[in-house]
């Protein structure tokens, strides 16, 4: 029982949208049209050939037969006939002739009597007469050749069951099953090998999708695959030229923004007011910041920072230290120092996110770092609403801000998480977003230690 | 556009703004005036090298965009015929590395959009140093300052201990920590402490000089005390200072 819902399984696991599989079905179907057509051919052909050689076979007994009792007395005529009879064949002598003349409905006696006067022409001289068997209720199935001799008596031979069957001839059909099994296998292993090149179409859209970068396909195989790979590829580089070009406007505008910002901070400068001076400041500061993290969203994490060891203690002391400043509830437990291998500045503005975020949402953040021999992990902890599970991934990608977050107090646009996330994926870490056990956001980062 | 230098004692010094939007240049040299300092501008190059003639600045604010002529190259050609101070204003990000990599000769370098009172802190910091050098008659324009086996560089503003180790400062740490390098051995006072790291910005959040102190020994006293507390009258950085 079990054995078959493995193999019911196993089945219903078998995908039949595949090419490999529709071709496969198509070929079957195919080949089994072709062999069953060929064997009803061979068939026909081989039963002509059969009726051929049993049809020579009876005009030479016939002849036979006839010559021997042409040459005996008439008193042997009887025995002799009966001596030569064997099988399907049974022949008597008698005064006159028995079989009655096919009355021309009966094809297959007429058919008969035309082959065999044409195999051999001397049975029919003095008279042939094909036909079914005199009487009453003749046996269709029996016919009756009656020839005249020389001198005036007849030979009359029944032939029993005339109608030549065909030997089964199963190892020939065997065989044909056989080679349609080798084509078809054969066959298959061709549409895989053609079909293998469409893979990698989807393996390159993926990687183009995910790294951002042009992956080729190679323009060989069947001609329209590689016409195919043809287009592809130039719909790859126009797509990346496209994104690149976009990326270039806003990373310009981006930058030209900074200019008339800097400006708005020098004339700030002149404004009397300290409270109206310090919420323009407080905006300009907004304004850079998106201007800071729209740039380094779009470079990427590849600032020519090198790696270099650096005390991941002391970049949370100072991100925690600044938060706490502009009065964030904040703490940071761990370790005096924990040292890694990476980039100061790229590091700083992850955890600065990161500690940020739970400030911003959270209320509160309680960063607590613990090190083991292989890596360093640094937990952040708020106590705000959380992320649902569901939201958990979407929530990294770029621009992605959560419903309850979209106020315009709490600022940012979406980029804080897919900066870090980028910058802790460039150190080789990890950033897993969890539960924290007062019900808030968890979000644990481990950068791996440098090889001792 | 050539701005009379006053030659009154009572000036913070004399400083040159090389920009070439007009704008930005007069709202710096405005800014800079209303915080004492004397100031001539220039929009290029060529006018540049005619005010380091005419106005002798003590310091040189530089735009590394300027049109025409590459920033970096001509910082590089004012180094090798002066030993002025240059404050750079750049983009953030690769021009940095790049300043620090080609060695150019910059003291210190400002991305755009810069708060104007980083940029008077920077001003004010470089000429303390290029002065007190000045005196000391050493040659105080390296920019690796050492000590107790710590290095800080002060161009990438980036500190690194014994071991190697680049170990993160806050702004204010960094600043209380260059002041005292700069006075090593010496008592120095809250009241002075404070003056030289204070108001970078407008934030409300000034914490108080004990606080930062106590934030800049955690980073760097792993190994054992280099600030001392002298009751009543303020700190003093024990360790000895040698700059490269």
């Amino acid at each position: 029982m079990r054995r078959i819902k493995a193999l019911w399984g196993a089945v219903r696991g078998l995908r039949f949208d595949t090419l490999v599989a529709r071709t496969t079905i198509v070929l079957i179907l195919g080949i089994a049209t072709v062999q069953i057509v060929g064997l009803q051919t061979y068939r026909a052909s081989l039963s002509a050939d059969l009726s051929d050689a049993t049809e020579r076979r009876l005009a030479d007994r016939l002849l036979t037969i006839k010559r021997t009792l042409t040459g005996l007395p008439e008193e042997l005529r009887e025995d002799a006939a009966h001596d030569l009879s064997s099988g399907a064949i049974e022949a008597h002598w008698s005064p006159d002739e028995r079989a009655v003349e096919a009355d021309g409905t009966n094809a297959l006696w007429v058919d008969l009597q035309a082959r065999l006067i044409e195999l051999a022409p001397e049975l029919a001289e003095g008279g042939l007469i094909v036909g079914a068997q005199g009487g009453e209720s003749p046996d269709p199935h029996v016919a009756l050749i009656s020839m005249r001799l020389v001198d005036g008596t007849w030979l009359n031979v029944s032939l029993l069951s005339w109608t030549p069957r065909i030997p089964g001839a199963p190892q020939t059909v065997m065989v044909a099953w056989m080679i349609a099994a080798v084509a078809l296998a054969t066959a298959v292993l061709l549409v895989r090998w053609i079909s293998r090149p469409l893979g990698r179409f989807a393996e390159a859209a993926n990687g183009f999708y995910t790294t951002g970068r042009v992956a080729a396909v190679p323009e060989t195989g069947p001609y329209e695959v590689a016409v195919l790979a043809r287009a592809f590829n130039d719909l790859q580089d126009r797509l990346a030229r496209s994104i690149e070009d976009r990326t270039q406007a806003l990373a310009a505008v981006s930058h030209d923004l900074k200019t008339p910002i800097t400006r708005l901070r020098l004339r700030a400068e002149e404004i009397d007011s300290d409270p109206l001076a310090r919420s323009i400041a407080h905006d300009l500061d907004e304004m850079e910041r998106m201007i800071d993290q729209t740039l380094s969203y779009l470079h990427g994490d590849r600032s020519d920072e090198p790696m270099r060891p650096v005390d991941l203690v002391a970049i949370l002391e100072t991100v925690t230290d600044d938060l706490s400043d502009q009065g964030g509830v904040v703490t940071l437990q761990g370790p005096r120092a924990a040292v890694i291998s990476g980039r100061r500045l790229g590091l700083k503005r992850a955890f600065a996110n990161l500690v940020g975020n739970a400030v911003k949402y959270g209320g509160t953040a309680r960063v607590s770092v613990a090190e083991n021999a292989a890596q360093v992990t640094v937990t952040i902890d708020d106590d705000g609403e959380g992320i649902a599970p569901a939201d958990r991934e979407r929530v990294r990608l770029p621009f992605v801000r959560l419903e309850s977050s979209r106020n315009s107090t709490t600022g940012g646009f979406g980029l804080g998480l897919t900066i870090a996330g980028a910058v802790i994926d460039g150190h080789g870490g990890t950033l897993d977003l969890d539960s924290a056990p007062s019900g808030g956001l968890r979000v644990s980062v481990t950068l791996p230690k440098p090889a001792a | 556009m050539l701005q009379q230098l006053g030659t009154t004692q009572a000036t913070e010094g004399r400083v040159l703004v090389v920009d070439d939007d007009g704008e930005i240049l007069s709202l710096v040299a405005k800014f800079l005036r209303a915080n004492g300092f004397v100031v001539a501008t220039a929009r290029n190059g060529a006018e540049m090298k005619a005010q380091m003639q005419a106005a002798q600045p003590d310091l040189v604010v530089l735009d590394i965009m300027l049109p025409g002529t590459n920033g970096l190259d001509l910082c590089r050609s004012l180094r090798a015929e002066s030993q002025v101070p240059v404050v750079m204003l750049t983009a953030k990000g690769d021009e940095i590395d790049r300043i620090v990599g080609l060695e150019v000769g910059a003291d210190d370098y400002l991305p755009k959009p810069f708060n104007p009172r980083e940029l008077l802190a920077r001003i004010k910091a470089v000429l303390r140093r290029s002065r007190s050098a000045d005196s000391a008659g050493a040659p105080g324009s390296g920019r690796l300052i050492e000590f107790d086996g710590w290095h800080l560089d002060t161009l990438k503003r980036e500190l690194t201990d014994p071991t190697g180790v680049v170990v993160d400062l806050s702004s204010g740490e960094y600043d209380l920590l260059v002041t005292f390098l700069e006075a090593p051995q010496r008592v120095l006072s809250r009241d002075y402490l404070l003056d030289a790291t204070k108001n970078r910005t407008l934030d409300v959040y000034d914490r108080s000089i004990d606080v930062q102190v106590s934030r800049l020994r955690r980073k760097i006293e792993a190994q054992g005390e280099l600030i001392k507390t002298i009751r009543g009258a303020g700190y003093l950085f024990a360790a000895s200072v040698r700059r490269k």
